[in-house]
């Protein structure tokens, strides 16, 4: 009996594997094709002159909680962008350090009797602060309700333009990042929706008064690890599923959204664990209720910078709070499982969310355990066991160089023969043992949400404050 | 292989887990050897064309010049790349003086009539790009190859050619792209045609008008829209007519438009659009009265400054503060409408522009009266208090606003006076319900509460506004 499940189970996660490698071999070769097409329609897009007129206006949302240290670099950075219709909302989020005092005292701002509408319910704002220096800039003091989405959605009421685009305050935007994200938009102003642009490490990067001065890989392992995580993240899984208008998540750190639709959805919902990805998956739903043709597009060359945790433990926390908010969207959205209504949201992302994102730790620890199992009682043979294994390994790293190529390809953030043999390198040990941690964090984070904490644990952040200062 | 189900076995189990691994590998190092390759392939390129720029560079006036014969670059597809990326580099930098050198060169080297080859006769992205190099070229002769490329099955090759005629950026290419768009033959995203014509028309702006009083609907929004940005003192009578135009969108174009006309012309018609029953469209009359210099402006502004709409309001407010002389009237004035939104809005903007205290102190510093008075509310409550039983003022005001309906021309009048007399006449009562209503709501700190009370006010005033209008 024993001996038959384990045969079944081996089955069953040989099968799982195999479906999964070939959806990320079929995934790779759709983003290699998208991306080259990229390159192509840029050429275009750049004679659309970024200073047109036409260009639409863009609310840009800082949520900002104990920003004290690097506020001010950051939104001097924010609003140099080169973008020329430019609102720049900071939400000062109940800060309990100075944030709110460096804000005033730097950009010489004053309380302003302006309305304010909640249109999406919110903790009190208690000021809105303009600045006399800078037009553009408007600040939201409100009190704190323990998460990011209550602070982005006071800025969504406060805002006055059509598009929102929401940025971390701890991040950088490139210069010409809004105009290349807003092609996106502007190729259907109709269909698109939202678009979502690249996030990548900053870690290691010279950033002088917020502003990225040379781009160097992270010199620790496990930030040049997640560097090749979020390539391949972001220039195969998001580019490819775009390209299906399936995209299932626009990353928090850096997205634009249509205004009213975020409105009529109740903007990001403020219990949710990962909001970004619960916006975008409610998005899909209220759309798709309201049988509307959309788009929800992504941009692979706009560039926000963002700091990743560079220690086992702020690392850790991370990922269990992104598979807490992976599950707690999933299970709030699981009535759009296989429903005709849904479409391919409810017939294919969805359910590769549930199986090969959401469940794949579960699965995994229970695939190498009945797989060990299976050897020491002799049902499987130790060759197999290692070719499988084996296959696993070579597969999923195939895809991690991939993403590299796709990199060097078209973006060439990392020039240097060093980094690029450093990048290829690490896709060696992305699979193992990187994958196996991360399958463990997941897992605590699972266990975690079953047990229904969903507590935010702050990250240790270190260098881009200070950096940013220095 | 000691187990596994008995179809997998049948599929060969193990021989596919050894082929996929052999496939993966191979797979890894096919793609390692080609980043690698491609490093050294693309070093090797960029070494060449560095040293070929140079050599090419040291020999540029004789090639401009045509003294260097065509056929030592123009047979070597390698330097007539570099040379066509100079010239055209150097087309879209230069001026008209300096352009038809550069054409000289594109036409005796024939690279102009390679490329309008390539753009009729290739497919994809040869064609694509060679109609944007030819856009780049600003030569008249490239648009012929450009218009055809329009009638392409592809959306991307008419994108193309769009864009090609944007950089070209002149009438001619203008008028295809105009006569396509009104006949509803030419699909391509509103931004980048709205650039073309943008870029087409910005020498003779004139050129739209015709289209724009043939096109209908969302066609005409566009034109009009382009016009909006382009116009100048010549366009004065026909921007007066589209300012009376049934779509608001190009009632708000003609607005932004007239603030380039002169101020005698616009100021009547910008007057009336500042009354409309779109927000928009009052927003950009108001925006446009603030750049223009006409004496009687401050009238129309102060209307605005009560208006229903926040941003009509904030604009005017803007605009009020920034007025040179007479401050301290116009502050007598705001309080005046009783209106506590128009008041903290001005003095708020008065603050940003640090004029503040010199509208204050012609009011006899009424500031200090206030103890503790650090913050716009504070001093707002003390101006009030300083104005009370002041009524006089707000009829004085009155009579100066009728007395602006006498400078609106007749045909305008017709068209708008009852129909904006109505709206003011409900306009006033809305106000003079606000003023209420926010004084009943403690504080302008809850703003929530502030919010929530006077939208609602407002559904209310909007439903009322509806059935009087259906009763008529």
């Amino acid at each position: 009996m024993i001996l038959q499940f384990l045969q079944v189970s081996n089955d069953s996660l040989f099968v799982y594997y195999l479906l999964s490698n070939l959806i990320n071999l079929a995934l790779l070769i759709v983003a290699i094709y998208k991306n080259s097409l990229h390159r192509h329609r840029l050429a275009g897009v750049r004679m659309d002159s970024a200073a047109s007129p036409f260009s639409p206006p863009i609310s840009l949302l800082v949520p900002a909680h104990n920003e004290e240290l690097g506020i001010v670099a950051n939104v001097n950075s924010l609003l140099q962008l080169d973008y020329p219709e430019l609102e720049v909302i900071v939400v000062n989020d109940g800060s309990r350090d100075k944030t709110l005092e460096t804000l005033v005292k730097s950009f010489h701002m004053h309380r302003a009797p302006i309305v304010y509408i909640s249109e999406i319910g919110t903790a009190s704002v208690t000021a809105i602060y303009r600045s006399s220096a800078h037009p553009r800039l408007l600040v939201l003091d409100k009190e704190s309700a323990g998460c990011k989405a209550d602070a982005i959605n006071a800025g969504i009421n406060a805002a006055t333009s059509p598009y929102v685009c929401v940025v971390d305050a701890d991040s950088i935007l490139e210069k010409d990042s809004l105009s290349r994200i807003m092609a996106g938009v502007m190729c259907d102003p109709e269909r698109v929706v939202a678009v979502g642009g690249i996030v990548r490490i900053l870690n290691g990067s010279k950033v002088e008064g917020a502003e990225l001065k040379e781009v160097h890989l992270p010199r620790k392992h496990i930030e040049l690890l997640q560097v090749i995580e979020y390539l391949r993240a972001f220039l195969v899984g998001r580019e490819a599923w775009a390209g299906f208008n399936l995209l299932p998540i626009i990353s928090g750190a850096f997205g634009i959204f249509r205004r009213d639709l975020v409105l009529k959805i109740k903007g990001f919902r403020a219990d949710a664990v990962g909001e970004d990805f619960d916006l975008i998956v409610r998005l899909h739903r209220y759309l798709l209720d309201h049988d509307t043709e959309y788009h929800i597009n992504f941009i692979p060359d706009p560039t926000c910078w963002t700091e990743a945790p560079s220690d086992y433990g702020s690392l850790a926390r991370q990922r269990a709070r992104w598979h807490k908010g992976l599950l707690d969207t999933l299970w709030a959205t699981r009535d759009m499982l296989f429903r005709k209504r849904y479409g391919r949201v409810g017939w294919v992302i969805l359910p590769y969310m549930w199986l090969f994102e959401c469940l794949s730790p579960l699965l995994e620890v229970v695939g190498y355990t009945t797989m060990i199992l299976a050897a020491v009682c002799g049902c499987l043979s130790h060759e197999f066991f290692l070719e499988f294994l084996l296959f696993g390994y070579a597969f999923a790293t195939l895809i991690s160089v991939g993403s590299v190529l796709l990199e060097e390809m078209n973006y060439r953030r990392y020039s240097r023969w060093r980094e690029v043999a450093l990048l290829l390198v690490y896709c060696l040990f992305e699979h193992l043992p990187y994958r196996q941690l991360t399958m463990l964090w997941r897992l605590r984070g699972m266990w975690e949400y079953l047990r229904g904490d969903v507590r935010w644990h702050e990250l240790k952040r270190t260098g881009v404050s200070a950096q940013v200062e220095g | 292989m000691v187990s596994g189900s008995s179809w997998l076995n049948d599929l060969g189990y193990a021989w596919l887990v050894v082929r996929a691994i052999l496939f993966s590998l191979v797979g890894i190092l096919l793609l390692v050897g080609f980043i690698v390759f491609r490093r050294w392939y693309r070093g090797r390129y960029f070494d060449r064309l560095s040293r070929r720029t140079l050599a090419l560079r040291a020999q540029w006036p004789e090639i401009l010049s045509g003294a260097t014969s065509g056929t030592a670059w123009r047979l070597n597809s390698f330097d007539c790349r570099i040379v066509e990326d100079i010239l055209l580099d150097s087309i879209q930098v230069c001026d008209e003086e300096q352009l038809p050198t550069f054409l000289i060169c594109l036409r005796n080297s024939g690279l102009l009539d390679l490329r309008v080859r390539q753009a009729r006769s290739a497919e994809g992205w040869e064609q694509r790009s060679a109609l944007l190099a030819l856009g780049r070229t600003r030569a008249p002769e490239a648009v012929p190859a450009l218009v055809e490329a329009l009638g392409s099955p592809s959306e991307e090759t008419i994108v193309a050619a769009v864009r090609g005629l944007s950089r070209i950026s002149s009438p001619q290419a203008a008028m295809p792209l105009l006569e396509l768009f009104v006949s509803e033959q030419l699909n391509v995203p509103e931004h980048i045609l709205k650039n073309a014509l943008l870029n087409c028309c910005r020498r003779n702006p004139a050129l739209l008008v015709p289209y724009l009083n043939s096109a209908q609907g969302r066609t005409r929004e566009l034109i009009a829209r382009v016009l909006g940005e382009l116009a100048n003192p010549s366009l004065g009578e026909d921007l007066l007519t589209l300012a009376a135009d049934p779509l608001p969108e190009v009632r708000a174009s003609a607005a932004r438009a007239l603030a380039r006309v002169p101020p005698e012309i616009s100021f009547p018609v910008l007057s009336i659009l500042a009354l409309d029953t779109e927000w928009f469209v009052r927003l950009r009359a108001v925006i446009a009265l603030s750049t223009i210099e006409h004496h009687r402006k401050a009238y129309v502004l102060l209307r605005a400054l009560c208006d229903l709409n926040r941003h009509v309001r904030q604009r005017a407010a803007w605009a009020l503060a920034r007025v040179h002389q007479g401050k301290e009237e116009i502050l007598e004035k705001v309080v005046a409408t009783r209106d506590n939104y128009a008041l903290q809005a001005f003095l708020s903007e008065l603050e940003r522009d640090d004029s503040l205290d010199e509208a204050l102190d012609g009011l006899g510093k009424v500031v200090n009266q206030a103890a503790g008075a650090a913050d716009v509310e504070g001093v707002a409550a003390a101006v009030r208090k300083h104005f009370a039983g002041r009524g006089t003022v707000a009829a004085a005001m009155n009579d100066d606003l009728v007395e602006e309906e006498s400078v609106m021309p007749d045909d305008f009048v017709l068209q708008y006076d009852l129909p904006g007399l109505e709206r003011r006449g409900s306009l006033d009562s809305a106000l003079d319900g606000r003023g209420n209503i926010v004084d009943r709501v403690p504080g302008a700190t809850a703003v929530e509460d502030a919010a929530e009370v006077v939208t609602k006010y407002f559904i209310g005033l909007d439903k009322a506004g509806e059935g009087n209008r259906r009763q008529q």
